[in-house]
């Protein structure tokens, strides 16, 4: 049940990180949204959508992020205020605008809130995206906790109408996912009517005067950070170890403080605005302690700006030892987590610690192993892509040219695991897969003389394999592009695209064809069901065969998520035990040790197959693989 | 010493021993027994590993660990005893006596005649004989009627997986099979009929096996590159090998005919056919072939007492006529034949050794075929 929408100031609700960003953004009026979906970001425009028509908001899933941010500064151009979410990769794609953006300045409050994945626990890298508003000279917020997400968006919107600029809100994996108290304010009633002031112009060029003018707007951010509530610091007047921290950060600072015991001696500089940074702020604070720790997701962001205003007043300051991700004391890679900062707090004051025994880990991992099964890293049961992936494998080996597969961002990047059976070679930037196969497209009049394949899924194609595609007709590269329509952005939540007829906020829309598509752009193309192994092999033999420029097969199967929510099993599936053949010759166990379809079951007791019906989809596909046809599938 | 560790017999020793190598014969005993080996233009490829220490992939494939004397042991009742042609009960020469069989055939439509007769007088109830599909691939078929007898005759100098058949079906369950194999696929059989593993094969119904004489055959894939390139991509309708001293090998295409010296596509001759020790067929009932210089007529040898009495019973109904096999195409098969032999275990000396090749074979035979003189042969 999303309370976000709910008129009630002083109310206080549990919100996700996520939807208290977008309660933020609703209090400050905003009224057009924009997003592609990843995570750790999906959940704003997300939760957003759910309540547009209530709260009279256009939201929309573009297809891409640069172009989301293209909706939303139209709207700020337009005089209201818009918001655009999306995960670090995301802002890669929209940086190419953004740092035009950042020229022209903007009208109605604007504000991108990117969510980090660090870690990259469900990203294809770990990238700080706290460094685009260091190079686009524009003003950053980190909120540290629930009210604060939600306030800092509020906030946000104000500013970047009092700058003149879009303003950057990163949050991380832990705010946006975790979920705390939220105590809510009023919504606004009404809101301003949109028009385009002929007098304006958002032009980036000539870019030197420009440049001149954004330094001007980014300056005046720096007295409003100054005094700004988001930044405080707690602990000692004269602390022997000054914590500096942002974001999630401060929240494990403050634990690993309370667990050893040292307030007394420890004290936390919590940083909100963190750039431009409040300079005299921090320089008061740096004044107080000799050793300065910092604790901060991802890169040594606020470490290297710190230090650098530091250099700058050293002879104010006096001697300071720095203590983080540069001296080693905090990884420089991975997520922080309260252990992390209480081991770099306990290690720099010498203080006996141990917040759980050295082998608890390996004691809880032995526990939990006997209640849980283990299952790898993969595909769903009854997902298309195994099925896929499975016809992929066999027709390289037959065809026997070593092809190899050219690999691209969504559920089916698990095809590097063993449920793709380690097809998927590459793995980059979304489109990436069809954009490097136009090259290795080219490299057969050097030599090259394996097939080339690519992967692509139906919301990915939308997003940025088209002009890759576009590419290789032009260029005339020769591979074959493989579309993974399960018709749905499955791996973000099932969030429509432009394939599906729906809108963000569930109203129709017109399906953009991915055949019609690829048709016009001069490809040869194909479509085959991925759950019709025989054919799809076979289909791919030929396709592979086949020298000629592009091709493109569209494997057409709905997600297997997404179809049990609409209509019933395909097939009631079962395992003959009398012709299952198990581990003998023959098969030695091909549907539980190769396959591995987790609605199939190995019976250690019995030496035989068997199907777990709770999770078991009924898509048939081991039914088409079984050697001994012991598998057997029934129409429902 | 190592200790412990067990050989393994199984797919992962069939690929590092044989397909890795190159060693495969394209047989088809492998096929359709499991879902981890397949074959694709005439090529066994490796989809998936299996672990299993012990595999009938292994087992009754002609290139891996094959006891010749026991294998000979178990389809004779006596070991590998003869260095030239095998066990022979009569040789001779003959024909098929109707055109229908003659007019299609490579040379004289025994084999074609034979699996008819067996069909019509009951012998067996399928035959499983290697079809070309329309790109020339070679695919082992079951047969039961007198056309498609007739689509399986003649020869693409390429071998195919003829055995694949017999593991896949579909069988009813109670036919009795014959089977026109090369060389290669014969020792296949044998392996299979002798194994101590779980058959779940139709072998032990396989009553007739008819072996083929082979020199070499061809690698399907580089040999149709070839063909394609040479012909500029036009259909392939026949090809037949001229007899030697020409060895020209004819390819008839849109109602042209194409030349090609037979040593342009040595080339493309299998790895395997060059450590091959069989030319005739040797485990064969009955093994047929060319007669050199007598057009129109074949080699056949009778080597089981079932093989001899169907060749009889054939002749007396008239099916096919037969001749003496005259004194010097005997001697010249003879020659011929120990000379293949000769020449594999010299190819195996340079690939390693005759020890480690995928046969055993006693050391005075080994000794008697690398030295035989040819005026000792009778």
């Amino acid at each position: 049940m999303s309370s976000i929408s709910q008129n009630a100031p002083g109310k206080t609700v549990l919100l996700m990180g996520n939807e208290a960003i977008a309660r933020g953004a609703l209090e400050a009026g905003v009224k057009v949204c924009a997003a592609y979906p990843g995570n750790p970001s999906s959940e704003i425009i997300g939760t957003l959508a759910k309540v547009a028509d209530e709260s009279g908001l256009h939201v929309e899933w573009s297809v891409n992020e640069k172009v989301a941010l293209e909706v939303a500064a139209a709207a700020s151009f337009a005089g209201l205020r818009g918001l655009c979410a999306m995960k670090q990769n995301g802002l890669n794609v929209a940086s190419d605008f953004l740092l035009n953006l950042n020229l022209t300045g903007c009208g109605g409050g604007l504000v991108v809130v990117v969510a980090d994945d660090p870690g990259g626990v469900s990203s294809s890298n770990e990238e700080d995206s706290r460094i685009f508003s260091k190079l686009g000279d524009l003003p950053l917020l980190e909120p540290a906790d629930f009210q604060e997400a939600k306030e800092m968006t509020k906030s946000a919107f104000d500013l970047s109408e009092q700058l003149g600029l879009p303003v950057l809100i990163r949050s991380v994996t832990r705010v946006s996912h975790a979920r705390g108290n939220v105590r809510l304010d009023e919504l606004p009633q009404s809101g301003p009517k949109p028009g385009f002031e002929s007098s304006r112009r958002f032009l980036a060029f000539p870019a030197a005067p420009n440049h001149r003018l954004l330094h001007e707007r980014f300056d005046r951010a720096k007295p409003i950070f100054e005094e700004s509530p988001f930044n405080f610091y707690r602990g000692p007047e004269k602390p022997e170890l000054m914590v500096v921290t942002s974001g999630s950060g401060w929240m494990y600072s403050w634990e690993a403080v309370m667990n050893l015991r040292v307030q007394d001696r420890v004290g936390i500089l919590k940083l909100g605005t963190t750039w431009p940074l409040p300079e005299r702020f921090v320089l008061k604070h740096l004044k107080q302690a000799d050793r300065i720790l910092f604790i901060e997701e991802v890169d040594p962001f606020l470490e290297n700006n710190i230090k650098e205003s530091y250099a700058q007043n050293c002879l104010d300051l006096g001697l300071k030892a720095f203590f983080g991700k540069v001296s080693g004391d905090v990884p420089n890679v991975g997520e922080l987590s309260p252990e992390i900062a209480t081991r770099a707090i306990r290690t720099l004051l010498n203080v006996p610690y141990e917040s759980r025994p050295a082998d608890y880990a390996l004691r809880a991992h032995e526990a939990a192993s006997e209640l849980v099964p283990a299952r790898a890293l993969g595909f769903c049961p009854g997902c298309p892509h195994r099925a896929t992936y499975w016809a992929v494998k066999a027709a390289l080996a037959l065809d026997g040219r070593e092809g190899f597969v050219l690999g691209d961002i969504g559920c089916y990047a698990l095809g590097m695991g063993p449920s793709g059976f380690g097809q998927m070679k590459t793995m980059h930037a979304m489109g990436s897969g069809t954009g490097l196969a136009c090259g290795f497209g080219q490299l057969g009049r050097f030599g090259l003389g394996q097939p080339v394949v690519a992967v692509c899924g139906d919301s990915t194609f939308y997003h940025a394999a088209m002009p890759a595609l576009a590419n290789a007709r032009y260029n005339g590269a020769n591979f074959l592009l493989l579309l993974l329509d399960n018709s749905s952005t499955a791996m973000t939540g099932f969030q429509p695209h432009p394939g599906t007829g729906l809108t963000a906020t569930g109203g129709d829309a017109p399906v953009i064809d991915l055949k019609a598509i690829c048709e016009v752009l001069g490809a040869h193309v194909e479509v085959v069901d991925p759950f019709d192994v025989a054919a799809t092999i076979e289909t791919l033999l030929r396709l592979l065969q086949d020298e000629e420029g592009v091709r493109v097969l569209i494997l057409k199967r709905e997600c297997a998520l997404v179809s049990a929510k609409h209509q019933k099993r395909l097939y009631r599936v079962e395992v003959d035990q009398e012709r299952c053949l198990g581990e003998t010759c023959g098969c030695n166990r091909l549907c539980t040790r190769i396959f591995k379809c987790p609605g199939l079951m190995w019976d250690k007791g019995t030496g035989k197959a068997r199907i777990d019906e709770a999770i078991c989809t009924g898509c048939g596909v081991c039914a088409e693989i079984c050697p001994g046809s012991a598998i057997r599938k029934e129409k429902t | 010493m190592e200790t412990g560790e067990k050989v393994n017999r199984g797919l992962k020793a069939l690929e590092e021993r044989v397909l890795k190598q190159d060693l495969c014969a394209g047989c088809g005993a492998c096929l359709s027994l499991c879902p981890y080996l397949r074959s694709w233009k005439g090529r066994v490829v490796k989809l998936d590993d299996c672990n299993l220490e012990e595999g009938r992939c292994f087992g009754y494939c002609p290139r891996t660990d094959v006891d010749l004397n026991k294998v000979y042991e178990g389809i004779f009742g006596k070991g590998y005893e003869e260095i030239e042609v095998g066990p022979v009960r009569k040789i001779m020469m003959a024909r098929a006596k109707e055109p229908l069989w003659t007019k299609k055939a490579q040379t004289g439509g025994v084999v074609s005649a034979l699996i008819d007769f067996a069909l019509q007088e009951g012998v067996i109830q399928a035959g499983i004989l290697t079809p070309r599909d329309q790109d020339l691939l070679p695919q082992g078929r079951i047969v039961t009627s007198r056309k498609k007898i007739l689509g399986s005759a003649g020869s693409t100098y390429v071998s195919g997986p003829t055995l694949e058949a017999l593991n896949k079906g579909p069988w009813k369950g109670r036919e009795r099979i014959g089977i026109v194999g090369l060389p290669c696929q014969v020792l296949a059989l044998a392996r299979m009929k002798t194994s101590g593993l779980e058959k779940r094969t139709p072998i032990d119904r396989v009553d007739l096996v008819i072996g083929l004489f082979c020199t070499w055959a061809l690698d399907y894939k580089p040999f149709m590159a070839f063909l394609h390139e040479r012909l500029d991509g036009r259909p392939v309708k026949k090809l037949h090998i001229t007899p030697p001293p020409e060895r020209i090998l004819e390819v008839t295409s849109r109602g042209e005919l194409h030349r090609i010296p037979v040593d342009d596509i040595r080339p493309f001759i299998r790895s395997s056919c060059r450590v091959c020790l069989d030319m005739t067929a040797e485990l064969s009932d009955i093994s047929v072939g060319t007669v050199e210089g007598r057009e129109g007529w074949n080699t056949v040898i009778a080597r089981t007492a079932m093989g001899q009495d169907l060749l009889r019973r054939a002749k007396d109904r008239g099916v096919i006529e037969t001749r003496p096999l005259p004194k010097n195409n005997l001697n010249h098969l003879m020659e011929a034949s120990l000379l293949k032999k000769r020449r594999a275990l010299n190819a195996l000396k340079e690939k390693g050794g005759i020890e480690k090749a995928y046969f055993t074979l006693p050391a005075n035979l080994i000794k008697r075929i690398l030295s035989e003189p040819r005026e000792a042969m009778p």
